[in-house]
């Protein structure tokens, strides 16, 4: 069964074109990550999936069905633009959104929420006294609360600590452990590698990627290798066979040229410096998503 | 609906919860009929300061009877009969020598005098005013003071001069006053409405005395109270839609509901503020009005409609303030589209006089005919005595109803349009594409 189906859809802004022949399918129960640059189709395509926006063409169906009321109902959707009101208390405001979405025992799951959330002290405060982080697991918890089957969350992790982060993210985690899906943008390639059973980047309106973490990589191949020796980046620009390399300080990133030799390279760097670390490695998703839309292709 | 009337909810107990409202409700009458209730307070704290005036009399035979006459005010007139409390200026007239050759000069003098506070005024009559003829300039009385419009000395002095005036001219035509006593009596025209009869007992009613209040007043209370909550929804229905749209609100709770639902939720919850203001309003009006005992002059037969116009202004007008509300992008955008939103309902105050004096006439009958004018204008002509033809309120209703319907499916069209625009100024072009377009 798929949670979300789209097929050749194109939503135009004044001419511009924001998703272009678009089609995707998310299957029931998984974690599904859309990744890509600022302005390149993510919340356009999450908004068109509420019904917010209508694609100019294509078909849009969700648990196998056209878009419907009743069928939207059963999404959670957390904008990038967190918005909540400011002067109505934690609880109120949870149940209000809880309610509205045609949730059940509202009230039960809010005071669960915010058990786990460890927002209890905070439930019969205003929103506008709340810090930010604390603001955010509240949107996070809005969002929930119907118990949704589809969750969408437009980048969740933007703005939370390490430890408010693992909290959503085991949250997140959970909701799939019991059956739900969940569909979230992110510009953290880290988390998408690790969360995702599958991953899509958008770029310029346009589907570049669409699989598993693996399967993408596979396209890619064992082109990359990690490098930990002494005297840095400097001793690696001119080796042969070395097409880029990526600087992380301690440890550096080196892509090879298509029909590159790894063991000839590692001999050259040790010829000049002594190497702690040699790994041959698929591309990291952050490597995929620089060489898709960084400036060697011409992207931002 | 059922998520409309949640979000109704909401919106309702947010605006009344608060504390705003409150002093809203209380302040918002002060402000609209702040004059009247100023003019009802201060009415009797006139300047009791005594006055005098000069009088330069031509004639030679009115200075005396103005003095007498002053002097009889100023003995009865001037003090509270049960306390002896001073309540009115008392009066004081003098004479001086008319300076047959050099008018101008005389009149610059006491000019300067008046200018240098040494009295009040001055008074010219002419010499041939007993019988004026054609020679008008020889008969005409002149006031000189720094306000003559508004003075109250010359207003007071007309009644005197004209009463002995004509006492003389009955003596010069040898006529015995006191054979004529009736001759100065005036007699005033009563108004009164229509005889009716009681359909219980099928007796004859004696028509009721009309009233100034009954005829103007009430009318023009009960528009500005319908004006009153027009201007205490539709504003804040813009600015409501602008924070939610600006706050991001707007997207979380498109998530779960439509826009047009979304809109019309934000309008049913003020729909309900201004049911809640205008019902503690009418009962309160009611109640101080029986208290005071002129229960006869509550309009009952009006408040159904009162209610039914209102309901449907406020949803007119405030779809079209959600609508604005919603391309707004931040707090300027908002300050410039508040009088727009509002010009509608401000129009029918500039024209409600000549239709309260005239409530049937061809005028008032097409002006409060158009739609957006309707809910004011048909209140206000309803609330006279005056017998509005039985179809107009209808026809009237009907004409608002559809414009309702017109406001809320454009104003819904361009909401949902304009609610995720973010940066993009609001041009009346993109507001009236997107109203026809969607």
């Amino acid at each position: 069964m798929k949670a979300i189906e789209l097929k050749d859809v194109i939503k135009s802004f004044n001419g511009h074109v924001a998703v272009n022949n678009l089609t995707l399918s998310v299957p029931k129960g998984s974690v599904y990550g859309f990744i890509g640059p600022n302005g390149s189709g993510k919340t356009t395509t999450l908004r068109m999936i509420m019904n917010i926006l209508y694609p100019d063409s294509g078909e849009i169906r969700i648990f196998d069905e056209p878009i419907s009321r009743p069928g939207i109902d059963r999404i959670g959707y957390m904008p990038e633009e967190r918005g909540l009101y400011k002067r109505m208390k934690v609880r109120d405001l949870l149940q209000f959104f809880g309610e509205l979405k045609n949730g059940k025992n509202v009230r039960a799951q809010v005071d669960q929420w915010l058990e786990r959330l460890d927002l209890n002290d905070w439930a019969d405060k205003k929103i506008e006294t709340l810090s930010k982080g604390m603001s955010q697991k509240v949107q996070f918890i809005a969002t929930v609360v119907g118990q949704p089957e589809l969750v969408l969350l437009d980048e969740p992790f933007t703005g939370l600590d390490p430890v408010n982060t693992d909290v959503i993210k085991d949250a997140i985690l959970e909701f799939q452990a019991q059956g739900a899906t969940v569909i979230f943008s992110t510009h953290d390639m880290s988390m998408a590698e690790k969360m995702c059973d599958f991953i899509f980047m958008i770029f310029k309106g346009n589907k570049v990627l669409d699989g598993t973490l693996s399967s993408i990589q596979d396209t890619y191949g064992s082109d990359t290798i990690r490098v930990r020796a002494e005297k840095g980046a400097c001793i690696l620009q001119d080796i042969a066979g070395v097409e880029k390399v990526n600087d992380f300080g301690q440890m550096q990133e080196v892509r090879m040229r298509a029909g590159s030799d790894p063991h000839r390279i590692l001999s050259e760097i040790m010829l000049r410096t002594r190497v702690s670390s040699f790994d041959i490695v698929k591309p990291s998703l952050h490597d995929i998503f620089v060489r898709i839309a960084g400036p060697e292709a011409g992207g931002t | 609906m059922r998520k409309t009337l949640k979000l109704a909810t909401r919106e309702y107990k947010a605006a009344v919860r608060t504390k705003g409202f409150i002093i809203g409700l209380v302040l918002a009458p002060l402000v609209m009929g702040g004059s009247l209730i100023a003019f009802a307070l201060l009415k009797d704290r006139v300047d009791t300061k005594d006055k005098t005036v000069v009088i330069i009399d031509r004639s030679g035979v009115l200075a005396e009877a103005l003095i007498e006459a002053a002097e009889h005010r100023n003995k009865e007139e001037i003090y509270q009969a049960e306390t002896g409390k001073k309540i009115k200026p008392a009066y004081y007239f003098e004479m001086v020598e008319p300076d047959d050759e050099d008018p101008r000069a005389q009149r610059l003098e006491l000019s300067d005098r008046v200018r240098n506070v040494d009295f009040h005024a001055f008074v010219e009559i002419g010499p041939d005013v007993i019988h004026p003829g054609e020679k008008s300039e020889a008969s005409r009385i002149s006031y000189y003071a720094k306000n003559a419009a508004m003075d109250n000395v010359r207003q007071w002095m007309s009644w005197p001069i004209n009463n002995h005036l004509r006492k003389l001219r009955l003596a010069d035509a040898g006529i015995d006053e006191s054979e004529v006593e009736d001759l100065f009596y005036w007699v005033n025209v009563d108004g009164l409405g229509l005889v009716t009869v009681d359909e219980a007992t099928g007796d004859i009613q004696e028509a009721k005395r009309a009233s100034e209040f009954e005829a103007i007043l009430i009318p023009i209370i009960l528009m500005m109270l319908l004006f009153l909550m027009i201007m205490m929804s539709v504003p804040g229905m813009l600015h409501s839609v602008m924070e939610e749209k600006t706050q991001r609100i707007a997207e979380v709770l498109l998530g779960s509901i439509k826009p047009f639902e979304f809109m019309m939720g934000k309008l049913l919850g003020g729909v309900g503020v201004s049911l809640t203001s205008s019902a503690v309003y009418v009962i309160g009006g009611i109640f101080v009005v029986r208290s005071m005992g002129f229960e006869e002059y509550i309009p009952f037969h009006v408040l159904p409609w009162f209610f039914a116009y209102m309901l449907m202004a406020i949803i007119m007008f405030g779809a079209m303030a959600a609508a604005l509300g919603s391309v707004c992008s931040e707090a300027k955008d908002a300050q410039s589209l508040t009088f727009p939103s509002i010009l509608p309902a401000i129009v029918p105050m500039f024209i409600y006089f000549p239709v309260v004096l005239e409530p049937v006439s061809g005028f008032s009958t097409w002006m409060s005919l158009i739609p957006l004018f309707t809910p004011t204008l048909m209140v206000l002509r309803l609330g006279t005595p005056e017998m509005i033809p039985a179809w107009q309120p209808y026809v009237g209703l009907v004409g608002v109803l559809l414009f309702t319907f017109l406001f809320v499916w454009a104003g819904g069209r361009i909401f949902r349009v304009a609610i995720l625009m973010q940066g993009t100024p609001p041009k009346l072009t993109n507001i009236f594409r997107w109203a026809v377009r969607g």
